[in-house]
């Protein structure tokens, strides 16, 4: 077997154009399933690439760069597996959403359009020129959300790190138009926002890759440990890397962008880049810092640790008092982030293997979230929490799922996040025992309490969306249609079977953690 | 099947069904109620019954002191396995768990009759003794960890229930505010209350779980008990009597100790059986169960030289302090599930003094017995007291004792089961198990010969009081005087009060019978349960009880019946039963002294009785530190922090590259000499650059 890494990114890519043409030609169902059909099938290659341990594929690319060479080892491959899983299963639930998201905004075009040119155009022309609308925006979206899932597979699997740095920046064009197209409120201005802050990350970023590899002489990451770099400059290039990937996954300080960008986008933006994108990041940690310049590594790790448990801290606090329920699950996704990176600096193999769980576990229960924002805007129209209440009797698959994916985000057994909590708030504490660290100590007991946070605000939610009296005007609420439920029941049936069986992920993810920074 | 190719063993198969078979059930409920609306009641009650009968096949090991111990591999990376160990203790506690939740699921069927949401009901009971189960059966921290968490979740399903929050389903008094905060819940809250509150003591344990783990590198019970080098190791960085305090900290949360307790009272909005479950059989007990498991293993470290003395203080004193805050709390209620939560914190209060009494002692079995038996008995008169309320609840359709009255007559039936299960809880003499237990546990607590031993047990003895009284007191409320307005207003109306159906007052009617037949045979139970536990102790932690100073040891008090029974614990149990007994019958039986005016008469006692129905003000006091006080700020940061500060972040680049735009826009003139002028100056520049 050949290729299978080459065919599962670019496959997407190439086919994109296809999906944008089913969509304009055949409508919404055509562009739906033929996007899934390819993300399944490249979700199966991957999922096959990793079974026989690591797997590795290599192509020459230019002198200066290096090879263009595609891994998947125990670090990659459930990042890999993950986010074209969230990607696959978001195009379903896409359908029902972007199509309402699309006709709504077409009505409103209309609405604008007729009040300056005066009512005059008879209503079957309009319901003709409404579907030839959908269809091109549909297959517009499908074809930008392909491209994007490629950006993020690329990202993982690359072992170079202008590679890396190419992939990092495509998954961020079909962002930006995404917002920007079918964004809401000040769209434009947040997609410009989201563009600025991301890409001014990336460059970051890309200075320390640079500085890294004109003093190692390569990109490749497998020369680059074989070369002595200066330690101040390894230093420089170590901060450039955490500042880059730390604006990515937005922790604390340069999380400003995360919140606008959320309330702004489309739903199932929310879920990819929840579920995803900001996973990206967390993978630039383990494969740029952790693997790549342990050193530095070890220099920064209570920092990192540090920042993670504010982030957790902070994240937490502020969703708490959210109204808009995407702005409270954008915070909720910092304090999520918070939680790898306090992994991230941990120093530890387990606190390492339970970050990298935790990317698995949140990704899963945001995305299931996410998609119950999205089932909620759909069926109620509304945003603010407290308009909401007692829906659950109204959405009982929704509320269930919801639920599910709640207990995921606060890491109550048997879901997947029980699994990625325990493993690393015990590596953190492992590590603050062999160091005698007091600060690792406050911070894992400030980690602790985070968890409490996360679970007030996740059941205060909860209870202010499914549970208490029915609104009057929410009498008619229908439960969400099966694009958007089964991917939901699929997500939260896979959190509780990671978290009864985690060795699903661990078996691969702990002995690379164990070689990389030793038992 | 073959289950042996994945680490089963046959011969400990019964042991896993016991706790998987629940999780089943919970399973197939929702499908089987696609077929008939009416089938989860009967599937839960078969489930539970096969899940009982299992347990039943543990009561030889026991008997015997045996024990069945099997692993099977599960997050293989680590090397951690998953197991069951069914020991003596854990063979006791499943029965206890098994049976009552049987006789609870067989009541279900008739209190949930025609509740449109069967389904979720029974799917969420059976979970719950599923994880109940699976915490007396792990045989690792790890995996208890996954029944721990699976009864704070079915807790927090089950309290919130009627999730509708409509008015009935309330607990407390309608507007009533303490220091400006409601104390009126709702179902929906009160069960996030609970699931709150418990996980701050989760995270508490698994803090200790992790520090055991840091130095051990097993969660496994068994490992922990067979090697101590990993607690010479803690103890030697002072870490391990920390860690054992915050596995504590886990019991505290669960049990409703203090001060974790205020949940418990909210968590009253479930449905009566669910409150049933929670008080007698899971969820409170599951701490107590944890003090017991952990105990004897800390205890068994004085061996290896280490004093545990601190950790077992600990105990004690919570255990102290809750049955004393929660009894005198328990004496001023007017909803009646609210008398019965208050006192099941109280007892729950005593199983844990003595327990922390055990190792205070030279004789940690005697506590220990104390402990367990106290537990047992519990359970059994509580289920059917919680069961006995429930059916004047549906009756009488008010939580309010004041809205029944004189309703001895109209049910005969749970009128007598109530008194004998109160009995129970009264620890009325000779005939009740509740008093044996308690005897003993005020025995251990007198003879156990520690510096604070007096002052715990005279606050043991008011407790008692306190305890006969309010049992009193509700018993004479609901059953003896006049109807109530609500009651004759029922009549009126042409409904008539009747007797729960069979199907109801049979479960409740076991327990209450059962609670008198061991009482009849209370101390022989109770010298069984000593000589098992005695067994266990030394076999498994070596834990050696002097021969002749037992707790049942040599006095001679009323001839040979009362051979083993400490004189002085004696008197103290007889004396508290009369005086709560006799103060309760003048207040509430006999109404020789009308209790409102007698409150109302002199300032001080109608201080106290404003402050302990105020709940000592700790709830207030709890929701404006950590709920209000706390939102409060999290507002203001979001107000001024986030929305200002940080949000210049976003404007900083925002108006410099406005800005910027605006200054190039400037440059972008149209006028061609000036661009020509640039562009001759750039080359100028660029010549410069090459040649000089």
């Amino acid at each position: 077997m050949q290729y299978l890494l080459l065919q599962a990114i670019f496959l997407p890519l190439l086919l994109s154009p296809v999906a944008y043409y089913l969509g304009k030609k055949s409508g919404p169902n055509a562009a739906t399933w033929f996007s899934f059909g390819i993300l399944a099938y490249c979700t199966a290659l991957v999922t096959l690439a990793s079974l026989s341990g690591t797997y590795e594929e290599h192509y020459p690319w230019t002198q200066q760069f290096g090879e263009f060479g595609l891994v998947l080892d125990g670090l990659a491959s459930p990042f890999a597996i993950i986010i074209y899983v969230i990607s696959t299963v978001v195009v379903l639930f896409s359908k029902p959403y972007m199509v309402a998201k699309i006709t709504a905004q077409y009505e409103e075009k209309m609405h604008a359009q007729k009040q300056v040119v005066g009512d005059g155009q008879t209503a079957m022309v309009e319901s003709s020129s409404l579907k030839n609308y959908v269809n091109n925006q549909i297959g517009i979206y499908y074809a930008l959300l392909l491209v994007m899932a490629m950006g993020m597979l690329g990202s993982i699997l690359a072992t170079n790190l202008i590679e890396f740095y190419v992939f990092f920046e495509v998954m961020l064009i079909p962002g930006f138009f995404m917002i920007a197209f079918w964004g809401y409120e000040a769209k434009r201005r947040v997609a410009l926002l989201f563009f600025f802050w991301t890409h001014v990350g990336a460059v970051i970023l890309l200075l320390g890759f640079l500085t890294i590899g004109f003093n190692a002489g390569s990109f490749n990451y497998a020369d680059i440990q074989e070369h002595g770099i200066p330690h101040r400059l390894l230093a420089l290039a170590a901060v450039a890397i955490i500042v880059g990937l730390g604006v990515k996954m937005a922790a604390f300080v340069v999380h400003i962008w995360l919140p606008h960008t959320y309330r702004a986008a489309p739903t199932p933006l929310n879920a990819l880049s929840s579920g995803a994108m900001l996973g990206v990041g967390a993978y630039g940690f383990f494969r740029l810092l952790i693997a790549l310049l342990p050193g530095e590594y070890a220099h920064f790790a209570l920092f990192l640790n540090l920042w993670g448990v504010g982030t957790m801290l902070y994240g937490g606090i502020m969703a708490l008092v959210q109204d808009d329920i995407k702005k409270f699950f954008a915070y909720s996704s910092i304090s999520q982030m918070g939680y790898i990176l306090f992994g991230i600096g941990s120093a530890s193999a387990l606190g390492l293997s339970g970050a990298e769980m935790l990317f698995v576990s949140h990704s899963l229960g945001k995305v299931i979230l996410f998609m119950m924002v999205g089932a909620i805007i759909l069926q109620v129209g509304t945003r603010s929490i407290t308009k909401m209440g007692g829906l659950a009797g109204k959405m009982p698959i929704t509320a269930t799922c919801a639920m599910i994916g709640v207990l995921t985000l606060v890491g109550v057994p048997p879901t997947s996040g029980f699994m990625a909590e325990w493993t690393m708030f015990n590596g953190a504490l492992q590590t603050a025992i062999q160091e005698g660290s007091i600060i690792r100590m406050i911070s894992f007991g400030l980690g602790l309490i985070a968890t409490v946070i996360t679970m007030a605000y996740s059941l205060w939610m909860i209870k202010r969306v499914f549970l208490g009296k029915l609104p009057v005007h929410l009498e008619n609420t229908k439960e969400a249609n099966w694009y958007v439920t089964g991917p939901m029941m699929v997500l939260a049936g896979f959190t509780v079977v990671i978290g009864i069986d985690p060795d699903i992920f661990f078996n691969q993810i702990i002995p690379f953690m164990k070689g990389l920074v030793g038992v | 099947m073959d289950f042996s190719s994945l680490g089963f063993s046959a011969s400990a198969l019964n042991v896993w069904a016991i706790w998987i078979l629940p999780f089943v059930g919970a399973l197939v409920i929702p499908a089987v109620a696609k077929v008939s609306k009416k089938s989860p009641g009967y599937v839960a009650v078969a489930f539970a019954l096969v899940s009982a009968i299992s347990a039943a096949t543990l009561i030889p090991l026991a008997l015997h002191n045996q024990e069945i111990h099997n692993q099977i591999p599960w997050i293989s990376s680590i090397g951690l396995k998953a197991g069951i160990l069914a020991d003596p203790l854990a063979a006791i506690m499943t029965n206890i768990v098994a049976w009552i939740s049987l006789l609870i699921f067989i009541y279900s069927t008739g209190y949930m009759k025609g509740d449109k949401d069967l389904m979720r009901f029974f799917f969420w009971m059976s979970f719950f003794i599923g994880s109940m189960q699976l915490i007396v059966l792990s045989d690792n921290f790890l995996q208890l960890f996954f029944g721990w968490e699976g009864v704070g979740l079915a807790s927090y399903a089950l309290v919130g229930f009627w999730y509708r929050d409509k008015k009935k389903d309330h607990v407390g008094i309608e507007g009533r505010t303490v220091l400006g905060l409601l104390d009126y819940y709702s179902p929906t809250q009160a069960g996030m209350k609970a699931f709150i509150m418990t996980k701050v003591g989760d995270i508490m344990m698994l803090a200790g779980m992790f520090l055991i783990f840091a130095f051990a590198g097993t969660f496994g019970f068994k490992e922990l008990a067979a090697n101590t080098g990993w607690a010479t190791a803690m103890s030697s960085q002072n870490l391990l009597i920390p860690a054992a305090i915050l596995l504590f900290g886990g019991a505290i949360g669960k049990s409703a100790q203090f001060p974790l307790n205020e949940w418990l009272l909210e968590a009253m909005t479930g449905p009566t059986p669910v409150s049933a479950l929670i008080h007698a059989a899971t969820m409170v007990k599951a701490g107590v169960f944890l003090v017991a498991r952990l105990g004897p293993l800390f205890f068994a470290l004085a061996a290896a030289g280490i004093s545990m003395d601190q950790f077992f203080e600990v105990i004690t004193w919570v255990g102290a302090i809750t049955a004393f805050l929660l009894a005198t709390q328990g004496m001023v209620q007017t909803e009646i599930k609210k008398v019965l939560a208050y006192s099941t914190g109280s007892q729950i209060g005593y199983m844990m003094m003595a327990l922390g009494i055990a190792g205070l002692s030279r004789q940690f079995v005697d506590g220990y017995t104390a402990g367990f038996f106290q537990l047992i008995s519990h359970a059994m008169f509580k289920a059917s007291l919680f069961m006995a309320a429930g059916s004047l609840l549906h009756v009488v359709g008010s939580r309010f004792m004041t809205d029944m009255g004189g309703l001895r007559r109209l049910m005969p039936k749970t009128y007598v089961f109530m008194w004998a299960a109160g009995l129970g809880l009264m620890a009325a003499p000779f005939i009740t198990s509740g008093f044996w237990s308690k005897d003993a546990i005020f025995a251990a607590v007198y003879q156990s010969g520690n510096t604070w031993a007096m002052p715990i047990f005279i606050m043991a003895v008011i407790t008692a009081v306190m305890t006969t009284f309010y049992t009193t007191r509700m018993i004479g409320i609901v059953f003896f005087g006049n109807k109530s307005k609500h009651v004759e207003h029922l009549e009126k109306e042409g409904y008539h009060i009747h007797e729960a159906s069979p199907v109801m007052w049979i479960p409740y009617g076991i327990l209450a019978a059962l609670t008198i037949g061991v009482g009849v045979l209370g101390l022989a139970f109770e010298r069984k349960l000593h000589n098992i536990f005695t067994a266990y102790l030394s076999s498994t932690f070596g834990i050696q009880s002097q021969v002749g100073a037992v707790a049942t040891g040599s006095s001679q008090l009323l001839g040979g019946f009362l051979e083993g029974v400490n004189p002085i614990a004696l008197v103290a149990s007889l004396s508290a039963f009369a005086i709560g007994f006799v103060l309760g019958y003048i207040f509430y039986i006999g109404k020789f002294v009308d209790p409102a005016k007698f409150v109302n008469s002199n300032i001080v006692f109608y201080a106290i009785h404003k402050f302990f129905l105020n709940r000592w003000y700790l709830d207030a006091l709890i929701n404006w530190t950590f709920v209000v006080g706390p939102l409060y700020l999290a507002r203001g940061a979001y107000r001024y922090f986030e929305d200002r500060v940080m949000e210049g972040l976003n404007l900083i680049p925002e108006k410099t590259m406005a800005g910027g735009a605006r200054i190039l826009q400037s440059t972008q003139t149209g006028i061609s000499q000036s661009y020509l002028y640039v562009f001759g100056a750039g080359i100028l520049i660029v010549v410069l650059l090459l040649f000089v």
